[in-house]
């Protein structure tokens, strides 16, 4: 039980563009321990999604992908994700069962015509043979967890009568409620307000506690990561720069991507006034100066230009 | 430093429910006001019934225009389009803000020829001008917008709003679609056009990092009313009112450090400060 629950080993993923091969990803390696809160971080281009979308087999048929992704899930032989076939039975299990995920778009990650209780039972529905009823029941349960109130009414509500905080608390009460290992978080609350970021980011961080399973979160804002991650792995331009504990990454960058990053959020602060001059850690890369930034800029528009 | 827009009890309602209840606020030409606030607070609501995209129930807005004091709301359609050279906005989505089908030549053309500024070649001229300033290659220009990245789209939207010389320019939440690194190279290409044109920003946000570093004065708003407002550091070092409070406790910081502890919002008073 000592090896992490996810792997990812040399993983390199190229798409096939009409301009050619486009590198997504080139070698990335890091290990995503158990019981724990991992983040990736990284701008726009950097090859997040697309890790995340390759460890639930996401991407589409236009992607070459090398190297290894290997889940050890508890009380289960090892996964190698890479070499599964798509028709293959684990792969239902792999997707929603063993892993699952939480998207960026609250309004779009759910169905905006079937109500709320109904979203959330489906998982269970197609994990496990339950009764409709049971599934229902789970789901209302799973609604309380989150912390939805008057659940025996909302599960009968749809998605248009939810605000974007309490549709992110359902769309994470879908994730969980097939007790997934490992809950991907794509960019969670990027969509929505500083008030309710803060509130899924408690929510998120407690269930982690409370479920004992491991956390994958997305992100490109550094103040998210030092307040939910255990450990963070920074991505650019598809390319791990740096993994560690977020203590160690944060109070001492050593990549200056990394400082670069920490000096783009702008002036932090809290009530003891006490400021995190991050500004003094940008010495290496200035904003949009240096051949190595510049290159990911047109590098970027070139990738977009293909789509 | 004289004022370049006055608003005085602004209210609007929709079917009953009041949105913007009330508020009242100058801003100092060539300063930059924050308006801050969660989704639903009425930031949006207000600065479009200053423009007059949406008509207030009541209250006044006044705009000390090139040519003397204004009331916006008192003018005629035909008697408010010059005005409207002078007031701005640069909009939230770099996507859903630039037509797909128009290069970004026409883009930046178009408000000009609505003017009636220029011929064509003078119009060119203007547009490599501008594309100059705000740092996108000359080529840019007989390029579609979905060969931009959301940052150069951004600055296409800033381009498209400043060719037309404006002094106050609405930046309604013109940062939030952009990744951190991103929206500090904005940040900073508008702080560089403010200090060079001399431009009054309007700047909606709901982040009070952004509001924090960005802007001189901010106005907290909180279920469409305003519940604080003064200089940003006067308001965040000592924020007043609770729901200041909220705002700044849910700021996660860098520094792992200091925990994340979101204030309750049970019992959050609207009484003015």
């Amino acid at each position: 039980m000592s090896e992490s629950l996810l792997s990812i080993k040399n993983l390199s993923v190229e798409f096939k563009t009409e301009l050619g091969k486009v590198n997504a990803l080139n070698e990335v390696s890091f290990d995503v321990p158990r019981n724990s809160i991992t983040a990736v971080v990284g701008e726009s281009g950097s090859g997040k999604s697309v890790t995340s979308n390759a460890i639930l087999r996401l991407l589409p048929d236009t992607a070459q992908i090398s190297g290894e992704i290997i889940l050890n899930p508890q009380g289960e032989d090892p996964l190698n994700i890479t070499s599964l076939d798509e028709r293959d039975p684990r792969m239902q299990n792999l997707r929603g069962g063993l892993v699952s995920m939480v998207f960026q778009e609250p309004m779009t990650a759910l169905s905006p015509v079937h109500r709320i209780g109904d979203q959330v039972a489906e998982a269970v529905l197609c994990h496990r043979d339950v009764s409709p009823e049971v599934a229902m029941a789970e789901a209302a349960t799973m609604l309380e967890q989150v912390g939805l109130t008057e659940v025996d009414k909302k599960i009968r509500m749809y998605p248009f009568e939810f605000s974007g905080g309490m549709r992110q608390r359902v769309v994470i009460a879908m994730a969980l409620i097939c007790h997934p290992q490992l809950l991907i978080c794509d960019e969670p609350t990027t969509a929505l307000d500083v008030t309710i970021q803060a509130e899924i980011l408690v929510l998120i961080k407690s269930l982690q506690r409370k479920l004992n399973n491991s956390v994958l979160f997305i992100t490109h804002d550094l103040g998210v990561v030092a307040q939910i991650a255990d450990r963070v792995v920074v991505m650019y331009d598809g390319q791990v720069m740096e993994s560690g504990s977020v203590r160690q990454v944060l109070k001492n960058p050593q990549h200056p991507y990394t400082r670069h990053l920490l000096a783009s959020i702008p002036g932090a602060v809290t009530d003891s006034g006490s400021q995190l001059h991050a500004a003094n850690w940008s010495d290496g890369a200035p904003i949009g100066a240096g051949t190595f930034l510049a290159d990911a800029e047109e590098g970027r528009q070139v990738r977009e230009f293909s789509q | 430093m004289s004022e370049i827009l006055t608003v005085t009890d602004l209210c609007k309602s929709f079917s009953d429910q009041p949105v913007v209840n009330s508020v009242s606020f100058g801003v100092r030409e060539s300063t930059t006001l924050g308006i801050v606030g969660e989704s639903g607070s009425g930031k949006t609501t207000l600065v479009r019934s200053i423009l007059r995209a949406i008509d207030p129930d009541s209250g006044t807005v006044r705009y000390n225009s090139r040519k003397g004091w204004q009331d916006l709301h008192s003018l005629s359609p035909k008697e408010l389009l010059p005005l409207r050279r002078e007031i701005q906005m640069i909009f939230q989505d770099p996507f859903a803000s630039l037509n797909p089908r128009m290069t970004v030549q026409a883009i930046l053309e178009e408000p000009l020829i609505i003017h009636g500024i220029g011929d064509k070649e003078s119009r060119k001229q203007r547009v490599a001008a501008m594309l100059e300033k705000v740092q996108l290659e000359p080529s840019s220009a007989s390029r579609f917008p979905h060969a931009f990245s959301g940052g150069q789209r951004q600055r296409i939207g800033i381009a498209r709003a400043l060719i037309l010389e404006p002094r106050l320019v609405i930046c309604d939440e013109s940062v939030s679609a952009l990744d951190v690194s991103v929206q500090a190279q904005i940040l900073d290409l508008l702080a560089s056009l403010q200090s060079e044109l001399g431009l009054t920003y309007l700047f909606v946000a709901h982040d009070l990092r952004v509001v924090r570093e960005f802007c001189d004065e901010v106005l907290v708003m909180y279920a469409g009313n305003v519940v604080e407002q003064g200089p940003v550091e006067e308001v965040f070092n000592n924020p007043q009112h609770d729901y200041t409070r909220l705002l700044l406790s849910a700021i996660p910081s860098p520094d792992p450090d200091e925990k994340l502890e979101p204030l309750a919002r049970d019992g959050l008073q609207l009484e003015k400060v």
